[in-house]
């Protein structure tokens, strides 16, 4: 199993030992190499849902569930995002540089064309959603290789409405 | 038979039905048992087994997944409340609170309408007339006007002109409605043309009505804004100001009571324009007038709120008076029984609307099921939340879950209550603002009172944020969550967590209207 944290970089794989119900890490790696394992001991709390979670000396309370591959985390008053990969599994089916919906709605505008060179942070399109209009904006520079819908189309939530390639 | 508390009142009722949803339906209904009135909810297919159906005496079913068919349906509205046997309605803010001709049906229906006039509503509604009511009453207004587009005529034309009469930099807003939506700032002409059209989309996709008012936009101003509460015996008072100037698009996403920017001679002299205002519309109810509040002290009439607002809990808290009782009494003709110098201020109260929203993706609204939802508690948090652990939050609506609230003697201590507050408020497995409140408070702009309506807009949201945890500690605590099988847990927890905040601690029916995928 690896894992990463949502929205940062990098895959990790963990050793964990076990006495009793305490764990601790025993090994660490990211990305393939090894990194200095954090001094953590970690065992369930009295309450479901919860676990203790002890930091060099330190305890803290964490909330934890699990939503589809992710574990949402809610310790020292931040709420993080973990998720699960099977071990050499590729980025998820996310398309390399393309923009996805990031929730159901309406396509009302399109502002690129094909082949068109666009800036990182570029308005590409403009969508509606829960009344409000979103302009979903290029993650990066390229050039826009493929548009997936038209104005008007309605689309689910994590399609993928355009790619840019380099 | 009990008698209820407004039996011998000139406009008697006993039950109110409450014409929303979420959080706002379920304090004007939790305000309605309290104050020994009958409860009756409203729901849609999809709120089926929401919060504010639970909380009620009686839910009546109103078919249908679009507002349209729902909550915009005044014709199945009134008759849901008929049926019920309610005698009065109270419409929460948003869907139909401002819509004069939904008042008057309620009344020809020989229902008690707890909001103001229609004829009030009617005015201050559209920005025009309740402009030249402002101008007539000696109420200062900011420049604007309304775009009229003859038939037929280049509307591009009529535009420019338009905006050069009000003069750069502008705020398109429609006609018809409130909230953000809607609403552009336009900096320059090269880009009026796109965001008119941008806002007259909106503006017709939210109102039916894509008509656009233009105004100058005042910059570096602060959003304040004034409560008032008046009666049918002619009685007019008012609460004093919150302060709305920490918004992002126009959407208000801090509120706090007193305003840091105002000091008692303003005060009074604020208080005083909005008691002219609601006078000038032969107010009743609870309604707020909102002002800009320019660097130099100067303020300008914005528009008048014909209904409870969102943030009207920051009154509450340094009032002390229940602003949705009050509408109840005055609702039943009642007088208001307090008079101006009644009104003080005890320390300080800020509100931080909780959405269902991406800061770190441009605040793009966020579905899922929340599968860990925890209230904070403690002396001076409130929560007035719309959800449940185990809800599912949808595209469907609004994506407000809750509105956390606190009160503290001072506001430095209100701001330390707030970061514990929030910091100890948990919601997994839908991404929320949480974490974007927390920074936004503890900003420096913020914490010494001067922020503006436009610091948001203007200011790089990421770099607001504070340092992020260790990667790798948390993925050790997922990696060890995955070991100790805590996703069993969690899942077998829901129903007694839930509980806990519903009070239907063991009843096996509770689960029957929830899922639990």
């Amino acid at each position: 199993m690896e894992w990463s944290v949502v929205e940062g970089t990098g895959r990790y794989t963990v050793g964990v030992s076990d006495s009793d119900g305490l764990l601790s890490v025993s090994s660490m790696q990211l990305d393939g190499s090894s990194v200095n394992p954090p001094d953590i001991s970690i065992s369930r709390a009295d309450q479901t849902g919860q676990l203790k979670v002890e930091i060099s000396g330190a305890s803290h309370l964490a909330h934890v569930a699990k939503v589809g591959d992710d574990w949402w985390i809610h310790m020292d008053g931040r709420t993080h995002v973990v998720r699960m990969h099977e071990s050499g599994s590729s980025e998820a089916e996310s398309v390399q540089g393309g923009m996805s919906a990031p929730m159901p709605g309406t396509i009302l505008e399109i502002l690129v064309k094909q082949g068109q060179r666009v800036r990182e942070g570029q308005t590409l399109l403009v969508m509606e959603a829960m009344k409000m209009e979103h302009r979903i904006q290029a993650p990066r520079a390229g050039e826009v290789t493929r548009l997936h819908y038209s104005v008007g189309d309605r689309v689910d939530m994590g399609t993928t409405l355009v790619e840019i390639g380099d | 038979m009990t008698v209820g508390p407004f039996e011998s009142a000139p406009r008697p009722f006993s039950r109110v039905m409450v014409a929303n949803r979420g959080e706002i339906a379920v304090r004007i209904l939790k305000a309605a048992r309290e104050a020994g009135l009958g409860s009756v909810a409203v729901f849609s297919d999809a709120d089926a087994s929401s919060l504010h159906v639970e909380v009620a005496d009686e839910a009546v079913h109103i078919p249908g997944e679009s507002l349209a068919e729902t909550y915009l349906n005044s014709e199945a509205l009134i008759s849901a409340a008929l049926s019920s046997g309610a005698d009065a309605i109270h419409p929460g803010y948003g869907f139909l609170s401002e819509r004069s001709d939904f008042a008057v049906a309620v009344v020809e229906a020989g229902l008690v309408w707890i909001g103001p006039p229609a004829e009030a509503i009617s005015t201050m509604g559209d920005k025009i007339s309740a402009r030249v009511r402002m101008i007539e009453s000696g109420v200062q207004v900011i420049p604007g006007e309304e775009l009229t587009v003859p038939d037929g005529a280049d509307h591009l034309g009529v535009l420019a002109s338009c905006a050069a009469r009000v003069g750069y930099p502008l705020l398109l807003k429609a006609s018809a409605g409130g909230g953000g939506k809607g609403m552009r700032e336009v900096r320059e002409p090269k880009l009026l043309r796109t965001e008119y059209e941008a806002a007259s989309r909106e503006a017709s996709a939210a109102f039916g009505d894509g008509t656009i008012y233009v105004e100058h936009l005042l910059t570096g101003a602060r959003h304040v804004e004034v409560q008032i509460l008046a009666d049918s015996h002619g009685s007019c008072i008012h609460l004093n100001e919150r302060d709305c100037s920490l918004q992002r698009r126009h959407q208000k996403v801090l509120e706090e009571a007193p305003s840091p920017a105002v000091d008692s001679e303003l005060r009074q002299a604020m208080g005083a324009a909005a008691v002219k205002a609601a006078q000038a519309v032969g107010y009743e109810g609870a309604g707020t007038v909102e002002f800009l509040l320019s660097s130099s002290d100067d303020f300008y009439f914005l528009e008048m709120n014909t209904r409870l607002q969102v943030e009207h809990p920051v009154t509450e808290m340094t009032t002390g008076i229940d602003l949705v009782l009050k509408q109840f009494e005055v609702a039943a003709g009642l007088p208001l029984g307090i008079v101006q110098d009644d009104i003080g201020i005890s320390g300080h109260a800020i509100e931080a609307r909780v959405y269902a929203e991406d800061a770190a993706r441009g605040f793009l609204p966020c579905v899922g099921r929340l599968s860990t939802w925890k209230i904070p508690q403690g002396p001076g948090i409130r929560v007035d939340s719309g959800v449940r652990q185990g809800d599912t939050v949808t595209i469907d609506f609004d994506p407000m879950l809750a509105k956390l609230i606190v009160h503290a003697p001072s506001r430095p201590a209100a701001l330390r209550r707030l970061d514990t507050a929030l910091s100890d408020l948990i919601a997994l497995g839908v991404t929320t603002n949480i974490d974007f409140l927390r920074d936004v408070a503890a900003h420096h702009a913020f914490a010494s009172g001067s922020v503006t309506t436009d610091f948001l807009d203007s200011s790089d949201v990421s770099a607001l944020s504070m340092p992020e945890a260790d990667p790798a500690v948390l993925v050790a605590v997922a990696c060890a969550s995955q070991r100790l099988g805590l996703e069993r847990a969690a899942s077998a927890g829901d129903l007694e967590a839930s509980d806990e905040h519903t009070g239907h601690s063991g009843d096996p029916f509770r689960t029957l209207t929830r899922s639990f995928p």
